[in-house]
């Protein structure tokens, strides 16, 4: 055999044996949470036209997806995010405007990130949508249903961190700063690049005094004291609707008993200017970047028709699963099957044997006696004639 | 108490770094120690965690969260292009990052030439001659004495860190135009800066004063 064949592409990976069991076990846990929201189940097309995905709608740079052609000459890419498809049946689907829909996935999305080695192309992501409502009842379901969903995999130590757009839009707006001079910003305020704010505020002249939120802004994150101190930073109303919706959040939270997970960062900006409220990252330890990701986006649907708010989140299952393995967090094994040796005369008592476990709902397996070593343990049975006696088979 | 592991850039950096770590309190005795042939050094009071990496990995273990805190200059943060969050100027091993070249190369950069641009750093080159410059180059990845390459025809101009630009003005070549200024940076991993908010913010509050202590003592003394 030609060993070549035996290997997979850069950036994807098979999953196998304990660790395919366990990767299931997990999902089924998200899954199940996100039912007992009452969540709807949804798939779409593992490609779609480019289109879906372009700047104003994906959360991927268009150099970061695989591409390629249909036989007519449009451009498909593989789904980099779940989003824009979501969005997409909702506009297409769900007329309806004054119904709210909760609709939830489990699927595969494809980044082609070839400068970081390591690390993965094709990830399973497990995420909801509810579209249809913008109250602080919706924003704090979700991030709620985030938690439980993270719980669910038995993961204890690890936060969800809040922010909101709009103090930041807000600040600016306050500050009078200029259109790029708000670009170089954000990015700034993102990589919390504190001591660089300077330079910025002093080539779009902003007085000292405001000057001084934003240095604060890149440091503001911690718990939801943090809330108080962003109080006293700006008089601008924007801002100040997006501490008291951060407020009411955290007072929701704690209805559900949830609020110990959570902190709040105001300078957490995304990357594109997808969304619109809240926006929030789960963390753990022993990953290095955020296992989940979210927040509201009510201008998104409208690009497909007609505005409808939004606000969901998206948590990627490999990292999910990477954080279970390396805090050493025991799941469950997966029910151990019913191994059936037999040699030559016996396997048809192994076929009789298997049949009967099989019809009481336990998995049974056959293996030939000169094949079952280093399998035989507690849970194998010899298909002899006295096993088949001991079980009452004729 | 979980350990918080710094990646620092081997060499005369790395040195320095400890020191001015060493002013604020973090301390590591076993990295004094020349002939050690450790290459992790831990403190085991403070639940520190040390290592030495070549500059150009450290971004990339601080983005994997291998490594909490990294300590590198701002050159590798540019060309490596990590998502981490870069909280501190640690004011350190201060440079420029320019394109150099013969005198006679001066007029390549005011026309839209195609020219060739030798560097050890070809996206910070890139980045500058297409969006700073907007001007198309092809650019040549060197790894090391990359003054030779306009001096044997290889490139037009090249793109490199200078410090005191002895090594230039030997050559015969100048600085043409500056890119950026460079210093050392205090990388942190974007998760750890969140799950372990106050060990890691109370050691950059404490550089902060350190600075803010020496500026004070330095305006003093000029009076």
């Amino acid at each position: 055999m030609e060993k070549k064949l035996l290997h997979t592409p850069e950036g994807v990976r098979d999953i196998y044996n304990d660790e395919c069991a366990e990767r299931l076990l997990i999902q089924d846990r998200l899954h199940s949470v996100l039912k007992l929201y009452g969540y709807k189940d949804i798939q779409t097309p593992s490609f779609e036209f480019f289109d879906i995905f372009n700047k104003e709608r994906g959360s991927v740079a268009s150099k970061n997806m695989f591409k390629f052609f249909d036989r007519e000459g449009n451009t498909l890419v593989l789904r980099p995010d779940m989003t824009p498809a979501i969005a997409r049946c909702a506009a297409k689907y769900f007329e309806n405007e004054k119904e709210i829909i909760r609709l939830c996935y489990i699927g595969n999305s494809f980044i082609n990130n070839s400068r970081y080695q390591g690390r993965l192309k094709e990830t399973t992501q497990a995420g909801c949508e509810l579209i249809g409502n913008n109250s602080v009842y919706a924003d704090a379901e979700v991030i709620a249903l985030l938690i439980e969903a993270v719980l669910s995999s038995g993961l204890t130590e690890f936060q969800v961190e809040v922010g909101h757009i709009g103090f930041f839009s807000g600040l600016v707006k306050e500050a009078g700063i200029s259109e790029a001079g708000e670009a170089e910003l954000r990015e700034i305020i993102r990589g919390k690049n504190i001591f660089r704010v300077g330079e910025i505020l002093e080539s779009e002249g902003v007085a000292e005094e405001m000057g001084e939120s934003f240095y604060r802004l890149a440091q503001l994150f911690g718990n939801v004291e943090i809330l108080d101190e962003a109080e006293t930073l700006t008089n601008d109303s924007t801002a100040r609707a997006a501490i008291k919706h951060l407020r009411d959040v955290y007072e929701l939270l704690k209805v559900y008993g949830f609020e110990r997970y959570l902190t709040f960062d105001l300078g957490m900006l995304n990357e594109h200017n997808y969304y619109t409220g809240v926006i929030f990252q789960a963390y753990t330890y022993n990953v290095g970047e955020p296992l989940a990701g979210g927040g509201r986006y009510d201008r998104l649907i409208g690009q497909f028709g007609k505005e409808r708010p939004s606000i969901g989140f998206t948590l990627t299952v490999d990292l999910l699963h990477q954080a279970v393995q390396r805090q050493h967090i025991e799941l469950p094994r997966p029910d151990e099957v019913k191994t059936i040796v037999y040699d030559g005369e016996n396997a048809v008592n192994a076929v009789k044997l298997a049949a009967f476990f099989r019809n009481s709902g336990i998995a049974a397996r056959i293996l030939p006696a000169e094949q079952a070593d280093g399998v035989m343990g507690t849970d194998s049975i010899t298909a002899s004639p006295q096993a088949l006696e001991r079980y009452g088979i004729k | 108490m979980r350990y918080i592991t710094f990646a620092l850039a081997k060499g005369r950096l790395a040195k320095k770094a400890m020191e001015i770590l060493e002013e604020t309190g973090i301390t590591c005795e076993e990295m004094k120690d020349e002939k050690t042939r450790k290459l992790i050094f831990v403190n085991e009071e403070l639940k520190l965690k040390f290592f030495l990496a070549k500059a150009s990995d450290v971004p990339t273990y601080v983005e994997y969260g291998a490594a909490d805190i990294g300590i590198v200059g701002r050159d590798t943060l540019l060309e490596e292009g990590r998502k981490l969050y870069e909280v501190y100027d640690l004011g350190i091993g201060k440079c420029r990052m320019c394109v150099c070249g013969p005198k006679s190369a001066e007029e390549h950069l005011k026309n839209h030439k195609l020219i060739r641009v030798a560097s050890k750093y070809p996206h910070i080159a890139k980045d500058y001659f297409y969006n700073v410059k907007h001007q198309t180059v092809e650019i040549i990845k060197l790894n090391g004495s990359v003054e030779l390459a306009p001096i044997v025809g290889l490139s037009e101009v090249i793109v490199d860190i200078v410090e005191t630009g002895a090594t230039l003005k030997e050559n015969g070549l100048e600085v043409l135009e500056e890119i950026c200024g460079l210093s050392a940076r205090m990388v942190v991993n974007q998760v750890s800066m969140k799950m372990e908010n106050e060990r890691i913010t109370e050691i950059i509050e404490k550089l902060r004063r350190r600075d803010m202590a020496l500026l004070k003592s330095g305006q003093e003394g000029m009076k």
